[in-house]
């Protein structure tokens, strides 16, 4: 298994991938950064990062199924997925092993966005914990999102279509709470309840606020796993069905 | 020793492999043969554990692998029909990693790719990106990924597709030697291969088995006869009666003209001893015999009469019936020739199969002409 994980890693930095994806990333950070710091009015000499990744996850559903799209989906499409299916290895341990690699590149473009708290925390101040707060619950949202991505790719052998396919999935994800406040739902409390319970972007708003609550935690970690057991199901359907 | 008990898989509602059955003992080389589509990379992705069987089991070493999967895979390197190869992976980061997932201890990794790597001859390309190698080379990475962790058991899905004719004899050799220490199941339809290499072959079709045995035993099963081709130069009528009429024949099974008053008959006899009488018969009625080769029944006739056995049958029912059809045009002819003054009534009952035969015997009968054409010219 750790030797899958080691070349799924590789994988994304022997190719030019990974470090365009980051820029990417680092690039729509910074603009937001720059856009944070200049609406501050002179009153206000503390900076949270809460409110850059509530801006900057729409850009986030973007990013993160170009870091999934061709989990599985490449891999049958070139016919290289035989070499775990003969491998003594479970499909489980495939999807864990590939869903790890995709979160240390996620988290690797974290780390580097650390740079702008440093330079906020160096010419003024920065309230941390909420900071804190708002980085776990970005990374948790990213748990999600990545797990989404892979069961998209896992769904097709086109890179291109699991990336859309998992865009769609994510703006479903995160709109539900928008489409939970319509007057629509609202008015069959029944059914608005139930959306509220898979409502990824309040418990997000949580984190952000600085607070930490570990039924969002459970929340966000359990909904990971569910969504990997699914991929795990769909690839073993996929077997069976395969010819 | 690979058990395999009434082996299922169904596409849907089309069957791709039909309760196969066969076994295959330990240092033992078997070919899997059949054309394109017979269910060959179907079997072996269902014994390597790729694919899921629809019913029936398949028992590596007494492990059942849909019970044991990690056992069984534990046990046997597979190259699929394309090599699993990550095309912007480097050849020996790529056999790394496969021996990683194989589960090859850390300290023997170095060791083994490097073995493989030697034996594959691809040493000189370790630093490589596959994607940019050729397919050959591709194909030989691949089978050194297959030898990695140095598994029992051995299985080549058409381990020779896309390598030049070097390579194939090489391979072929790479897998006499590595006969000594593993068990191979390779599926091939080159069949040059499988007499090159095996002692033992399966030939399936459409799903179904065919036949399991050695070679040798295939071979004669298929035909224990001997056949006669033989070149005449005569008049078609006249060897064909003398043929038939010597001893120790069989049966003509095909004529074919070959060029002006020279016919080719290939002549099923009960052994090679009725070629003197042959001879010297069709000398006696001042037939040339230009060419006579008598001809064992090949591997490959084997394969083409068993995977198209309905096709055969009814071309060999249909050369019958042509025969029949010929002696009756014959006979018709001799009657119409020796009784031509019989009453109407007589012939009403003949006409019918007279014009019959006649047609269907149109093509030997041009034949005759053209042999009769050029006596005229001789004399």
């Amino acid at each position: 298994m750790f030797s899958l994980y080691k070349k799924e890693v590789q994988s994304y930095f022997l190719s030019p991938f990974a470090y365009v994806v980051s820029a990417l990333f680092l690039m729509v950070f910074s603009l937001f950064f720059i856009n944070g710091i200049s609406d501050m009015n002179s009153n206000v000499l503390k900076f949270s990062f809460s409110n850059i990744f509530y801006n900057n996850f729409f850009y986030f559903i973007f990013m993160i199924p170009l870091l999934t799209m061709r989990t599985f989906a490449e891999e049958r499409k070139s016919h290289t997925e035989t070499l775990w299916l003969s491998a003594p290895i479970s499909i489980a341990q495939v999807v864990i092993a590939k869903y790890l690699a995709v979160v240390t590149v996620f988290l690797l473009m974290l780390v580097l966005t650390l740079f702008f708290p440093l330079v906020a925390w160096w010419h003024g101040s920065v309230i941390v914990p909420s900071m804190l707060c708002g980085y776990l619950g970005f990374f948790l949202w990213g748990l999600v999102c990545i797990a989404i991505g892979m069961m998209m790719s896992a769904l097709t052998d086109n890179p291109i279509l699991a990336a859309v396919l998992g865009e769609g999935a994510m703006i479903v994800v995160i709109f539900l709470d928008n489409f939970t406040k319509t007057a629509l739902v609202q008015s069959m409390p029944a059914v608005a309840k139930v959306f509220e319970w898979f409502s990824t972007e309040q418990r997000f708003g949580v984190f952000s606020q600085g607070l930490f609550s570990l039924s969002d935690l459970v929340f966000f970690l359990s909904l990971s796993a569910v969504v990997l057991v699914w991929t795990v199901i769909i690839i073993e359907k996929r077997r069976w069905s395969r010819g | 020793m690979v058990e395999i008990k009434n082996l299922t898989k169904y596409y849907g509602s089309h069957p791709a492999v039909l309760d196969i059955s066969f076994t295959v003992g330990d240092h033992e080389v078997l070919g899997f043969l059949g054309p394109n589509g017979a269910g060959k990379s179907t079997t072996m992705n269902m014994i390597t554990g790729c694919l899921p069987a629809t019913s029936g089991t398949v028992l590596v070493d007494g492990y059942d692998i849909a019970k044991d999967p990690m056992e069984v895979k534990r046990r046997i390197g597979y190259l699929p029909e394309l090599p699993p190869v990550y095309p912007d992976m480097r050849v020996r980061d790529y056999l790394n990693f496969a021996a990683g997932l194989k589960r090859v201890p850390r300290g023997e990794r170095k060791k083994q790719v490097e073995d493989a790597m030697e034996r594959l001859k691809i040493t000189d390309v370790q630093r490589r990106i596959i994607g940019n190698l050729s397919k050959g080379y591709r194909q030989r990475v691949g089978f050194a990924m297959a030898l990695l962790g140095s598994p029992k058991f051995l299985i080549l899905d058409e381990p020779t597709v896309g390598l030049d004719p070097t390579q194939v004899i090489e391979v072929r050799h790479l897998i006499q030697d590595l006969s000594r220490d593993h068990t191979i199941i390779f599926s091939t339809h080159i069949l040059a291969e499988v007499t090159a290499v095996c002692e033992r072959v399966v030939i399936i079709n459409k799903g179904q088995i065919r036949a399991v045995d050695t070679i040798a035993n295939i071979e004669a099963s298929v035909s224990g006869d001997l056949r006669l081709k033989m070149k005449v130069e005569g008049e078609i009528m006249k060897v064909t009666n003398i043929i038939k009429g010597t001893q120790g024949v069989q049966e003509i099974e095909e004529v074919e003209y070959d060029s002006v008053g020279v016919n080719s008959f290939t002549v099923r006899v009960a052994s090679d001893d009725v070629r003197k009488p042959l001879m010297s018969a069709l000398l006696a009625e001042d037939c040339m015999v230009l060419e006579i080769a008598s001809e064992k029944a090949s591997l490959e006739e084997a394969f083409v009469k068993l995977t198209a056995p309905t096709a055969k049958q009814s071309s060999a029912e249909a050369f019958e019936a042509l025969g029949r059809e010929m002696d009756a045009a014959r006979e018709a002819e001799e009657a119409a020739a020796a009784e031509e003054s019989r009453s109407d009534a007589d012939a009403a009952g003949e006409p019918k199969k007279t014009e019959q035969a006649a047609e269907s015997a149109g093509a030997p009968a041009q034949k005759s002409g053209r042999g009769k054409q050029k006596k005229g010219g001789k004399h």
